[in-house]
This record gives C-alpha cells, structure tokens and sequence, in this order.
C-alpha cells in the first residue's frame, strides 16, 4: 500500500496534531511552550497559529513519559530534558574529540 | 507466544500494591533508562518493564491479565506456549485509558501484550449506541541507510496493525506499506503517513503513523544531527609538511583535501555543507588520525633513525617533568 508521506520538517504539527501524537489534550500542549518545554516561533500568537517540528514531538513523547513513569510535574520534567539534552551534546563533543 | 509474567518482569508479588508496583516500576526504569544504564540490554529491558507497568499500574488490565493468568495456571496451554484468548474472553472488564497513557506507549510492545490488549486502550468507557471517534496515532521507528538519508529512498515497512472486523472487534493482521524516505532526512526526525494509524469509529478516519528516523551504523560515517564525522588517516610525513589528499564524500564523489602543514592528531577539518542535506545542510568534518608507517625493513628503520638525528631536541615528554 502506497501511503501518503510528509516530513514534518516539511508540514510542521499543529498544536491539536501534536496534541493528539502524543495522546493528550491540547492545553497539555499549551503548558509544555508555558515552561518552556518546547518553543515556538511566535508565543504571542494565539495557540491556534502554532507550528511544531520533529524536535517538538521528540520532546513532548518524553515528557508525557517523565510524567507518568516517574510523576515528574512539568518544570521537573523540562530540568530533566536540559539535563538530558546537555548530556548528548556534550557525549557528541567527546565523540567528535576522540575521547569517548 | 510465550506468556509473559508481568510480575516477576518488576520483581513484585502477585498480591503487590499499586505503591509497590510503582515503586519497582521506577527503581528499574532508573536503573535501565538508556542514557544512565550500562547494561547491554538496557533498551530490551526497559521495553519489558514499560509493558508489565502497562498491565499492572491499570486496575482493569491488571484484572484481567490475572484472570488469564489463572487460566494459563490451570492448564489452558498444554504445549507451554500461550495462544490468545478467543474474542470475548474479556467480557466485563473495561479498558480505561488513564492520564498519560497513549497509543504512543505501545509502540514498542510485545507480540503477546498486543494479543490481549492491542487497541482496548481506546475502547473503554464507549458508549452504547452510535460511537463516532477518530483512530488514534501511532508511533513506530524506521532504521535506514545513510545512503537512504542522502538520497531519498522508497522502502518497506512490515507493521503490524488492528483492524476492526465486521462484529467490531479488534484484531490484528500484517500490513505492508510504501514509505518515501525524503533526501535529506535526519535521525530523530518522524515521518508521518496520514490514515495509517488506528481505525477510527463510526465512520470517522482513521488516525496517523509517526516513524521516527534512525540511521543504520555506517562503516566510514558517524551521524551527528545534521553533521557526518570520518576519520582521516594520514602519514606522519602528510602531517608535519601538509599535503592534497583525496577523500570519498558520503554523496559518492570524491574530493581533493588539504591537508594543514603541521596537522595534529585529532584536529578536525571541516567540508562545507557536505553533510546530511534539508534547507541547512550539515557539515562533514573529518577527523586527523596520524598513522606510522611500520619500521619493517631496513630503509625504514634508517628513515626513523634520521629522523630522530635531525630532530634532536624533539623531546614529546616534555610536559611530564621527568
């Protein structure tokens, strides 16, 4: 079966599109861009008018799952995806120095 | 099929606690979370444990998983393997999706889990009568070639996926789909494909499948994000005078590199835009590594052996005050 495909990159989320991957409900979506969890282009654009990328659902997909393996609330959960994404970016420069 | 133990997968008592269940849950997802753990089956594990949390943390799965379990317990598999149950087999239980709990926590469950519970999620609490619902989206993750990144592609994905039948029962069946893999894709990047995720109810569509990216190990590159890493060997004499060297590029050409006079080891070269593709497109950065030649003939061990007479105050331990 031949399937439509699009990137996201290419056809970036709605919030309800985004909402709905991650199976939650929109305001869910609101209050990750509130503690920063995800960014958005414009913030002071009405919800309706955001658009969301691969990275955003990335990050959305854990943290629901922060929030619900570890009852992390949400600034624990956005510390947490810092923390992890300091984490990589500095394993990726010790990959790219020959030390790891 | 084999039967999983959901318990013995947290290490819990048949009669655990919500609070034990939980506590076990969260002391081995520390332990097997893939960016701490140094277990080699770390990934394999946390699937395990993500699944028995499933079943076990929601009072109604929990309930009937037991109930099955007795069954198994009892005799139901003379061969020791687990068939799934006959459709309704699970009347008067209802399946709640709880808060936080979504089609895409499933993704990564096993062959048996779907047998039992495969799309219930979504059917709890239905109302009698006329039930309209969009399908839910799905998550699964598609491994292609850094070629494939480069270039484009088509590929197949075998899935398997819940169809509900005429009786408006779920079940599941093989499905092969067509995925256009666009050029210039990276790992952690999602596909989605409209209507390929769950059905939906009462004639409204079905929802959509997310794949995200990965990209298969290559034997030249290393992908970070956007950018391609290779190491570059060079001989001691291409380092200390500089050099033209030629380098294939992950595109399938080759290109003429210079090579810095007085390069060092590990110094880090870059080529412009010679990365994975997309409107910015990532770099590839190729990574100094000096190698000797062997001192295996006696040319050779004269050529070290001058080299070290011309370079008499050379001395690499310098730094090491000894």
């Amino acid at each position: 079966m031949r399937a439509v495909t699009t990137i996201i990159e290419s056809t970036p989320l709605t919030l309800g599109e985004l909402a709905r991957a991650v199976g939650a409900e929109d305001q869910w979506v609101v209050r990750l861009v509130e503690v920063e969890i995800l960014q958005v282009d414009a913030p002071d654009e009405p919800p309706e008018r955001w658009h969301f990328r691969s990275d955003a659902l990335q990050r959305a997909l854990a943290a629901r799952r922060l929030e619900r393996d570890f009852g992390a609330n949400l600034d624990t959960a956005a510390l947490i995806l810092d923390l992890q994404a300091e984490l990589r970016r500095v394993r990726a420069l010790m990959h790219a120095h020959g030390l790891a | 099929m084999d039967f999983k133990d959901y318990y013995s997968a947290l290490g819990v008592a048949r009669d655990a606690s919500e609070d034990d269940i939980r506590k076990a849950y969260r002391k081995l997802a520390r332990k097997y979370h893939p960016d701490v753990s140094k277990e080699a089956d770390a990934d394999a594990k946390m699937r395990e444990i993500n699944e028995a949390r499933d079943v076990l943390s929601d009072k109604e799965k929990r309930a009937a998983y037991d109930q099955l379990a007795d069954h198994v317990a009892r005799g139901g598999s003379p061969d020791g393997h687990f068939r799934p149950p006959p459709p309704g087999w699970d009347e008067g239980f209802e399946f709640h999706r709880g808060p936080g709990q979504g089609p895409a926590d499933h993704a990564d469950f096993s062959e048996f889990f779907s047998s039992i519970f495969g799309g219930r999620g979504n059917m709890g609490g239905a109302p009698r009568g006329p039930y309209r619902e969009r399908g839910e989206d799905h998550h699964a993750a598609i491994e292609i070639s850094l070629e494939d990144a480069l270039h484009g592609a088509e590929r197949q994905l075998s899935l398997r996926a819940q169809e509900i039948d005429a009786q408006g029962r779920p079940h599941l069946v093989n499905r092969t789909l067509d995925v256009k893999i666009p050029a210039g894709v990276r790992p952690g990047q999602y596909i989605r494909l409209a209507g390929q995720g769950l059905p939906g109810h009462g004639g409204e569509p079905a929802g959509d499948l997310y794949l995200e990216v990965r990209i298969a190990p290559h034997r030249l590159y290393r992908v970070e994000g956007s950018d391609l890493y290779m190491t570059l060997p060079v001989t001691p004499t291409e380092a200390a005078l500089g050099a033209h060297v030629t380098v294939p590029t992950p595109s399938g050409g080759h290109v003429d590199v210079a090579i810095p006079k007085g390069a060092r080891n590990g110094m880090k070269l870059r080529l412009k835009e010679r990365g994975l593709g997309g409107k910015t497109p990532g770099h590839l950065y190729l990574l100094i590594e000096i190698a000797l030649p062997p001192a295996s003939n006696d040319a050779a061990r004269a050529a070290y052996e001058a080299l070290a007479k011309a370079t008499p105050s050379f001395d690499p331990r310098m730094n090491l005050g000894a």
